[in-house]
């Protein structure tokens, strides 16, 4: 295993010598005096990064803190804003969650940093994401989650299933499905509990759900693409072609694995979870391919999660901050590194055209019987709608969500209702919370 | 003038200036902890409950005194009555069966005699040791919809499964867990207050008669009733407390923000960052709690004078 690995690493040296002039690497500001940086950040072996960009710059040093990611980073970071003391320097949050932080006024704008002449060199619509008004910059972006369809080749096969190009091919394969597996097989599953899932399939069809809008905002949750998405889908659920199983929870990971489900829609870090939480079930079973399109021919996608790191306003040191944040999510070694100890899908342009990401002997690849699946999630990249925004009270529209699709699947709501609830609470817990919203 | 030979009035006189400042001096660790971990987080969230976010176009919101606003606006939050409301009924339920198998345990274990009685006080006891976020996870295993070994056996049974993460049922789902884990505290406790009861007053018992059933109900409930009163107290707090269990079972399925008050208030402050909100409802937890265990104790009092 270790040989592997260090061939890995021999092979990755000695393409870096010769790509090196066509990847663009990030103009980095020079850095004086001995600076101590502290990162909260989930992404696994960062650390192992860090090391790479002491080398830059000798004069700092960097420690990395692994909260554990999602709430728990979340938590801690609001707490700490909130008590003013306790940040770490540089710390990674998800793009979703960006707006609510900004709006803390906890995280320093970049600008001041040269952060703006870094736009180019990331995927056109992670920029919105960090800077939302267009101007100040509140983050680097590092890791996007383009949408493809993962599904069951060895299913697929057995009872002759195309692979669909349209969701209207992918209603018709699923009642096929159903029929030919007595109901026993499910064509795909709902994340009931996880809004940005069925915001990413949306987003595919050019919904908006946020908007700013002179002083305020406009929020439109029950938007037509989210009206057309969730009544495509409570339709498959209702015929019981689709399950609706938590993200993440064993009971997911368990029917994936026995072949009880044989499609799904995931984000480009989905794969490397496949592997780590199936391992040998299902093996080399599973494959990739684009999102099913609204119109035939098309080449849309949404956006799943994905993270960036931004810089808080408690950091002594924001300018070498910057250049980490900055190096962290841009730099040839550092993209290369993160995606593979840590699974992150480069929102870096050049990144998304390194060899790594295709190499055969990683274990998403692997798992996904040796297909170069990065091709598919590099072409969804570009494929995702630029112009969407989050709003800085969507961790309450999140939740909010579960609520109201949990009356749906009770069959308490139509989709249509639960839509205009979902749009109707959160705009109240909205403006309760002071926000102009319309 | 007798009385100064016999004892000198100077030492007498600094041993009193002595006695009046000592007691303090102990003290003083227990009331700088008092005040540093108990007042000042109190008297910190009172504060907090007073303000209210404010916002004008984009960027940071203000914080602004308003008074009792967020009092105001927990009495008007049905989200919030409504975790009120979900936990009285919770208590309601679970307190009794959770006690009366304490009860019905700790009599049982008492009249058992020797090695057994260790080996089931243990086991009863067993529970407690989890930590409730541990017995959560090990609960929201056995309930998964489709990994549960019960609704496996359901279904070898040929019986239809039941979804024991349903929104509707995880009420009932986190009143299991708790009634596992609580009751054999709760009966380690009754059962060392039946410990203490002196055996004469069994004999004087049996010479009067009283045996199996009768010796139970007329004499060993009666002694308990302090215990059982000091342990419902203890329930009631413990369950306006109910949090880690609901929050583990939530990646699980869909569990409502506002299961339980508590859970509602961390996810106002944390997620929401609504600090002042969630404030003002932790006080108004704390004064329901307050107002439950004292109506209860009176009810009880009132009972025991009968």
């Amino acid at each position: 295993m270790k040989n592997v690995k260090l061939l890995v690493l021999i092979g990755l040296l000695s393409s870096s010598v010769t790509a090196q002039s066509s990847y663009q690497e990030p103009k980095l500001p020079k850095v004086s005096g001995n600076v101590n940086l502290t990162v909260w950040s989930w992404v696994p072996n960062l650390d192992k990064t860090v090391k790479e960009f002491e080398k830059i710059y000798p004069n700092i040093k960097v420690k990395v803190e692994n909260l554990g990611g999602g709430p728990a980073t979340y938590t801690k970071l609001q707490t700490a804003l909130k008590a003013g003391s306790g940040a770490p320097d540089v710390v990674q949050i998800e793009y979703g969650y960006l707006p609510s932080f900004i709006d803390t006024g906890g995280l320093a704008d970049l600008t001041k940093y040269g952060a703006n002449e870094a736009r180019n060199l990331f995927v056109p619509w992670t920029w919105g994401q960090v800077s939302p008004d267009g101007k100040s910059v509140y983050a680097i972006p590092q890791d996007t989650g383009p949408f493809a369809m993962v599904y069951r080749k060895d299913i697929f096969d057995k009872y002759k299933i195309a692979v669909p190009k349209t969701w209207n091919e992918y209603a018709k394969a699923a009642e096929q499905l159903s029929k030919a597996s007595g109901g026993k097989v499910k064509m795909g599953n709902f994340y009931s509990t996880f809004s940005p899932w069925f915001i990413a399939l949306a987003w595919q069809d050019g919904g908006q759900f946020f908007k700013r809008s002179g002083d305020g905002w406009v929020q439109t949750l029950d938007n037509s693409s989210a009206k057309k998405v969730l009544n495509y889908w409570n339709g498959l659920i209702k015929k019981g072609y689709v399950s609706t199983v938590p993200a993440f929870s064993a009971d997911y990971w368990n029917a994936a694995g026995a072949g009880q489900i044989a499609t799904n829609f995931e984000a480009a870090w989905g794969p490397g979870g496949y592997a780590s939480s199936m391992k040998t079930k299902s093996a080399g079973q599973w494959r990739v391919a684009s999102l099913p399109q609204w119109k035939a021919g098309a080449s849309a996608s949404g956006n799943w999660g994905g993270s960036s790191m931004a810089v808080t306003t408690q950091s002594k040191n924001p300018q070498a901050a910057a250049a980490f944040a900055l190096w962290l999510n841009s730099s040839r070694t550092a993209v290369e590194t993160n995606f593979k100890g840590g699974g992150l899908f480069p929102a870096a342009k050049a990144g998304l055209k390194l060899p790594a990401l295709s190499d055969k002997t990683s274990p998403p690849i692997k798992f996904f019987g040796g297909q170069d699946i990065n091709a598919v999630y590099a072409k969804a990249s570009e494929g995702v709608n630029v112009n969407f925004q989050w709003a800085p009270w969507f961790p309450a529209v999140d939740a909010n969500f579960n609520k109201q699709i949990d009356a749906m699947l009770k069959g308490k709501l139509t989709p249509d209702q639960a839509l205009a609830a979902w749009q109707k609470e959160s705009l109240d817990a909205a403006r309760k919370d002071g926000y102009t919203v319309r | 003038m007798s009385q100064g030979t016999l004892s000198p009035p100077r030492p007498r006189r600094s041993r009193r200036a002595v006695s009046s400042t000592t007691p303090w001096l102990f003290l003083a660790p227990f009331l700088l902890a008092f005040a540093v971990f108990y007042l000042a987080p109190v008297l910190y969230a009172v504060y907090l409950s007073l303000f209210i976010k404010k916002r004008v176009g984009f960027g940071p919101a203000k914080e602004v005194f308003a008074w009792f606003e967020q009092y105001s606006r927990a009495l008007q939050d049905t989200a919030f009555l409504q975790s009120l409301g979900n936990i009285a009924l919770f208590g309601l339920v679970q307190i009794p069966i959770m006690l009366g198998i304490a009860v019905a345990l700790a009599i049982v274990l008492d009249s058992v005699k020797g090695r057994a009685q260790r080996f089931f006080r243990t086991v009863f006891y067993l529970p407690y040791t989890i930590p409730a976020v541990v017995a959560g996870l090990l609960w929201g295993y056995l309930y998964s919809p489709n990994l549960s070994p019960i609704n496996q056996t359901l279904k070898a049974v040929g019986s239809g499964t039941v979804d024991m993460l349903s929104s509707t049922v995880v009420l009932w789902s986190v009143a299991n867990i708790v009634t596992w884990t609580w009751t054999g505290y709760n009966m380690i406790t009754l059962y060392a207050s039946l410990q203490n009861v002196p055996t004469d007053i069994y004999e004087a018992a049996k010479i009067d008669g009283a045996d199996g059933w009768n010796l139970t109900r007329y004499i060993k409930l009666p002694l308990l009733r302090p215990t059982i009163i000091l342990t419902f107290i203890f329930s009631i707090i413990g369950t306006m407390q109910v949090f880690s269990e609901p929050f583990v079972l939530r990646p699980l399925g869909y569990v409502p923000d506002n299961l339980t008050p508590n859970t509602y208030i961390y996810l106002a402050a944390s997620r929401d960052a609504q600090y002042g909100y969630a404030a003002a409802m932790a006080i108004l937890i704390a004064l329901v709690t307050f107002l439950f265990s004292t109506v209860f104790l009176r009810f009880a009092r009132l009972g025991g004078d009968r």
